[in-house]
């Protein structure tokens, strides 16, 4: 390492001086001549699991009026596992209503997240949420959020047990500071600040983001390796016998910057026991803690860490601090990213429907009504709900008495329809949010995936494709939340309607793609596109996935 | 006994007297004592007579008589419409306050009196007589009836003394003024010719029509509002003289599309040139720039009703509707209408814009009026025209002076209320006090319905904000909440300040709806004053009276 200490980014002094990640939050919040709040406090908000954001499309529009940009908060939920009971649900259909653009949208980490809420309507967001005991901390910012699990329900009892794993982990690395009931909840002020100290994050809290998922093989729905952490759940003989620990996954990157770069996690080491497990992964932080690069924010991620300070050296210092020796992964084999469609019956003798979320937002929209089939289907309590990291949803634990009203609603409302008559490659796509709302898209994505998908199909079709499962992924930036980079055709944003193609990822996610084509349009898209499948449909080996004949034919 | 009483019981004793007994009181000051005071300089009685059509000239007639009470002098004040024109032999000292309407005319409870005094040919030697006009100078005939008053007293032979006064939509100054010269003349019977040499000058002061270039027109509202509030920037070949707080008066024009209908409806030539008894030009040019064609009056309608023989039942009416409805199809039907019809009445806006900041610009304000008439959607006839001006026409304004609401030294804290378009004089407020370094504070009252949508000029007061020239500001969102939540609700929350304010010598001023707004916003100021001075209601009302006595609590309501 270098002698010289480097200066620490601007973000860095933030963390430190927020006072337990306070800010001048309650100060911003006061301010009624603008919607946003003050620069420091948007760093210090991510925290408390929001973006400030500004509707895009109207900038220069209001700029005219005299009006500030339209500033709103994006407000994500907390649910380690993407779980909610039926009475959960409803509270969330109706702050959605009451305070957001009432689009219920789910990430691509298992949660939700609500869009355009005013800055004077967080607080009344927060204490609804409350009530029904749903939080947003640490859901955003530079700490670990949100930890994926699962989310098939075929993998059931099992899946309990791991789900179960979610929950503690999620728990073990919360902050300790109260200053969320304060600021939000209206809750005393707690003058002491001992009581928070966080032996963990300290006062500086990570260099940067940090994620955790926990795969239960052959199933990779969670995409284990783009996270920090990832775990992969080892089984034998329906028993759960521990977890390989993989790190350094993070697929962010930037345009132009060749230091950064999307990389998948590697296993270090297998734990057989609950306490190792957790004792490893709070290790792995705090030597990311110590060691991450917190001058360089495009540097700060672990993974740049673990190739700084290389896989030995971390692995080394990990056994040291968990105070036991490292055993070596075991192997597995992953089969399946994608989810498993409509009903399923787990051992437990439960039925569950996998419904399509095209990218996640859950509306009355097009003649498809999710939205209240899923009120409808909740009024009644006889379901739970859960998120997959592929954006869609699962209506889970029904009795099979229960399941026939179910599958009624969920006709009555084409939810049925959408998920059983779309195309495969519809089904296997994901997108990030991009415009209208992230400040940092370069270019569309929810908002234009489906289209760019009706245009596809019939490409597809001429080919003989139509059926294929191609992992499509569209992102507005280089960010990675939509993860383009770990798809077979990854389209990532550079500028307003133009995207870089990538492609020869793996089916499962056990590859990363790279880029092909720079800055085409829709029409070059297409064209690219129809030539590839073209090659493919007639090149293709027995059951050879569109990715892998990219890496074999050598486009890339 | 209090010094009041005592008073009261002298001037009892006094009035009592004849002018025989005056005189000989009078002679026994003069000759026990060093006041120079003559009793019978004092005139027994006045009367002071109003005629009316708002209230504003009995308001000052009523005021009028207090002062008087207060100088010992017994005023009868009587009303136009029921004074008895036979006293008119009897009288004295003889003060008329009147108001002119619309095209030069006496208001209507004052028709009799107008007419009677144009037409008599008794003679009146023994009155003596002062007139205070009330106008509207955006109109052509500025106080014509107190004009006319004026010269037909002359005609009988009473004697002015005191040249008439004239005095615009703010009156108060020059009402205050007018009333003190008469005390001055009744008191010494010297008359004050430097005063009445000034206001000579300021009445002869000249009218400008500036054109303006519209350079900028934009809705200041959100979008997905469905409130329009323009933003209008004017540009003129020449320095526009205004100051901030002054007034643009603007002659709308007609909507084209509707003077077209009517033409084609008709069947009329538009180009032919018709001769109305004040104005002459072609027919589209009079229906265009001219005439009144929207809204008519009842009266109107009547009018029309009885000139072209047909039934019309409706209270108001467009005259497109009026001609479509009815079946007006001819030529000679319209002109004959068209002759019926009133001139196209001034509209007036509060300047939004500073002159220091860009003498060659005046900004605008102007909310889009819309209502509805019969489920028809109808727009103001002025806001409809300026809202629908594209960025390039030319448009036409003179300026109204507005005295009583300018700013105060520049030393001075001001406290500003101005919600919707109440917010213009206020935008040229801070403009002003910006480039020209003002020292003193400025506070802003703001709301509107929601503060996504309808916060006027936004960015401007946040850039006003943090520079520091705007040290406070309060915003309230009607639509916002599930409450309704006004500007007075600010005001009451911010009580303590607020009267903090007051007593370090703010000024207060407040611009927008009179009704209910400006109510509202007082009865808040009085309670503020009330709760955080401790003192009654009452005692907040004497606070805030003499505020407005100080001119430190000024309005611009309408």
């Amino acid at each position: 390492m270098s002698n010289e200490t480097p200066k620490l980014s601007p973000v860095e002094k933030i963390k430190t001086s927020s006072d337990g990640l306070r800010g001048s939050i309650k100060e911003s919040l006061t301010d009624s001549i603008t919607g946003k709040i003050r620069d420091d406090d948007t760093q210090v908000i991510k925290f408390h699991g929001m973006y400030q954001q500004d509707d895009r499309d109207i900038r220069e529009e209001r700029a005219q009026k005299k009006l500030e940009t339209l500033y709103s908060f994006m407000i994500r939920l907390r649910l380690p596992g993407g779980f909610l009971k039926s009475e959960e649900w409803i509270a969330l259909h109706h702050i959605a209503g009451e305070y957001s653009t009432g689009v219920i949208k789910i990430t691509t980490r298992q949660t939700v997240q609500l869009h355009g809420i005013l800055k004077s309507e967080i607080k009344p967001t927060i204490q609804a949420f409350n009530l029904a005991k749903l939080d947003s901390i640490a859901t955003c910012g530079d700490i670990n959020r949100n930890v994926t699990c699962n989310a098939l329900p075929s993998q059931s009892p099992l899946h309990r047990e791991v789900h179960a794993y979610a929950e503690k982990i999620s728990k073990m690395l919360m902050p300790k500071t109260q200053s969320y009931y304060e600021i939000w909840l209206d809750g005393e002020e707690f003058h002491n600040r001992e009581s928070e100290k966080d032996p963990l994050y300290q006062d500086r809290y990570l260099p940067r983001k940090f994620k955790i998922g926990i795969a239960i093989p052959p199933q990779n729905d969670v995409d284990v390796f783009t996270n920090d952490i990832g775990l992969t759940a080892i089984i034998e003989n329906e028993k759960l016998l521990g977890f390989n620990i993989a790190i350094g996954g993070g697929l962010s990157f930037t345009h132009g910057n060749e230091a950064t770069y999307p990389r998948l996690a590697t296993n270090i080491c297998y734990t057989d026991s609950e306490e190792k497990t957790l004792k490893a992964i709070y290790e792995i932080i705090t030597i990311q803690r110590d060691y991450g690069n917190r001058s360089d924010r495009k540097q700060a991620r672990l993974k740049y860490t673990v190739d700084r300070l290389g896989l030995d050296f971390y692995k080394e210092e990990l056994s040291k601090r968990a105070g036991f020796p490292l055993d070596p992964p075991k192997t597995v084999e992953f089969t399946q990213r994608k989810d498993d469609f409509g009903w399923s019956k787990s051992t437990d003798g439960l039925w569950h429907f996998t419904a399509f979320v095209e990218c996640g937002r859950i509306t009355d929209e097009n003649g498809i009504n999710t939205k209240s089939a899923l009120l409808e289907t909740a009024k009644l309590g006889i379901a739970n709900f859960r998120f997959t990291c592929n954006q869609n949803l699962v209506i889970a634990d029904l009795q099979e008495k229960d399941k026939e009203k179910i599958e009624s609603i969920l006709k009555n409302h084409n939810v049925i329809d959408i998920t059983f008559n779309s195309s495969a490659i519809r089904l296997s796509s994901l997108a990030c949010v991009a415009f209208n709302t992230c400040p940092l898209a370069l270019a569309e994505a929810q908002r234009y995936i489906p289209s760019l998908i009706t245009k596809m199909e019939p490409i597809l079709q001429k080919h003989n494709m139509i059926k294929d499962d191609i992992v499509l992924r569209m992102t507005g930036c280089p960010n990675g939340c939509g993860r383009s980079t770990a798809s077979e055709i990854g389209l990532i944003g550079t500028a307003y309607g133009l995207y870089n193609l990538h492609i020869g990822g793996d089916r499962n996610g056990l590859r990363l793609n790279r880029k092909y084509k720079e800055n085409l349009d829709e029409e070059n898209i297409l064209l690219t596109l129809d030539s590839l499948f073209l090659q493919y449909s007639k090149e293709k080996e027995e059951s050879e996935t569109f990715g892998d004949f990219c890496i074999r034919v050598g486009w890339v | 006994m209090n010094r009041t009483t005592r008073e009261d019981l002298i001037i009892a004793f006094l009035s009592a007297l004849s002018s025989e007994e005056l005189k000989f009181c009078d002679n026994w000051i003069v000759k026990n004592s060093k006041n120079e005071v003559k009793l019978s300089s004092i005139p027994k009685k006045i009367t002071i007579l109003y005629g009316t059509e708002t209230g504003n000239a009995k308001k000052i007639a009523n005021d009028f008589a207090l002062l008087s009470k207060k100088k010992g002098i017994l005023a009868k004040v009587v009303g136009t419409d029921t004074y008895k024109l036979t006293d008119l032999s009897k009288e004295e000292y003889l003060f008329v306050i009147i108001s002119t309407q619309g095209e030069g005319e006496p208001p209507i409870s004052a028709k009799k009196f107008y007419e009677y005094l144009g037409t008599t040919t008794d003679q009146f030697p023994k009155i003596k007589y002062a007139v205070l006009g009330l106008g509207d100078t955006s109109y052509p005939l500025y106080c014509q009836t107190g004009i006319d008053i004026d010269t037909y007293f002359e005609k009988t032979g009473a004697q002015r003394i005191l040249p008439l006064s004239k005095a615009d939509v703010d009156y108060k100054s020059v009402s205050l003024e007018w009333m003190e010269s008469v005390f001055q003349k009744l008191s010494t019977e010297k008359l004050s010719e430097t005063l009445v040499i000034k206001k000579e000058e300021s009445e002869k002061e000249k009218i400008t029509t500036y054109s303006g270039k519209v350079k900028t027109s934009v809705n200041l509202n959100d979008n997905r509002s469905e409130k329009k509030t323009f933003h209008i920037e004017l540009e003129s070949q020449i320095p526009i003289q205004y100051k901030s707080g002054d007034i643009a008066v603007i002659l709308p024009h007609n909507d084209h599309q509707v003077v077209q209908e009517l033409i084609s409806l008709t069947n009329s030539n538009a180009e032919k040139t018709l001769l109305l008894s004040k104005k002459s030009g072609t027919l589209r040019e009079l229906l265009t720039s001219y005439l009144s064609i929207t809204y008519l009056s009842e009266n109107t309608l009547k009018k029309i009703a009885d000139t072209i023989s047909i039934p019309i039942k409706e209270k108001r009416l467009d005259l497109l509707d009026l001609v479509e409805k009815y079946e007006v199809r001819s030529s000679e039907k319209l002109e004959a209408i068209l002759k019926i019809l009133n001139p196209i009445s001034p509209r007036q806006y509060s300047i939004a814009s500073s002159s220091m900041v860009n003498e060659e610009e005046l900004h605008l304000t102007v909310a889009l009026d819309t209502f509805k008439v019969e489920g028809k959607q109808k727009f103001g006839l002025c806001s409809r025209y300026l809202c629908e001006v594209r960025e390039g026409e030319e448009l036409s304004f003179t300026i109204k002076k507005n005295p009583h609401f300018y700013l105060p030294d520049s030393a001075k804290d001001i406290i500003m209320i101005g919600p919707g378009t109440g917010i213009a004089p206020f935008r040229a407020f801070v403009a002003e006090r910006s480039v020209t370094q003002a020292e003193g504070k400025n506070w802003l009252f703001f709301g509107d319905r929601k503060f996504t949508e309808n916060f006027l000029y936004q960015t401007e007061w946040q850039e006003h904000f943090a520079m520091g020239t705007l040290n406070k500001i309060n915003l309230a969102w009607s639509r916002d909440g599930k409450e309704k939540y006004y500007v007075q609700d600010e005001i009451r929350k911010e009580g303590k300040e607020f009267l903090q304010w007051l007593e370090n010598g703010a000024y207060l001023y407040v611009c927008g709806a009179k009704d209910p707004m400006s109510i509202d916003v007082e009865k808040a100021i009085l309670e503020v004053i009330s709760t955080h001075k401790k003192v009654s209601l009452k005692k907040a009302k004497v606070y805030l009276e003499k505020l407005e006595e100080e001119h430190r609590y000024l309005k611009d309501v309408y």
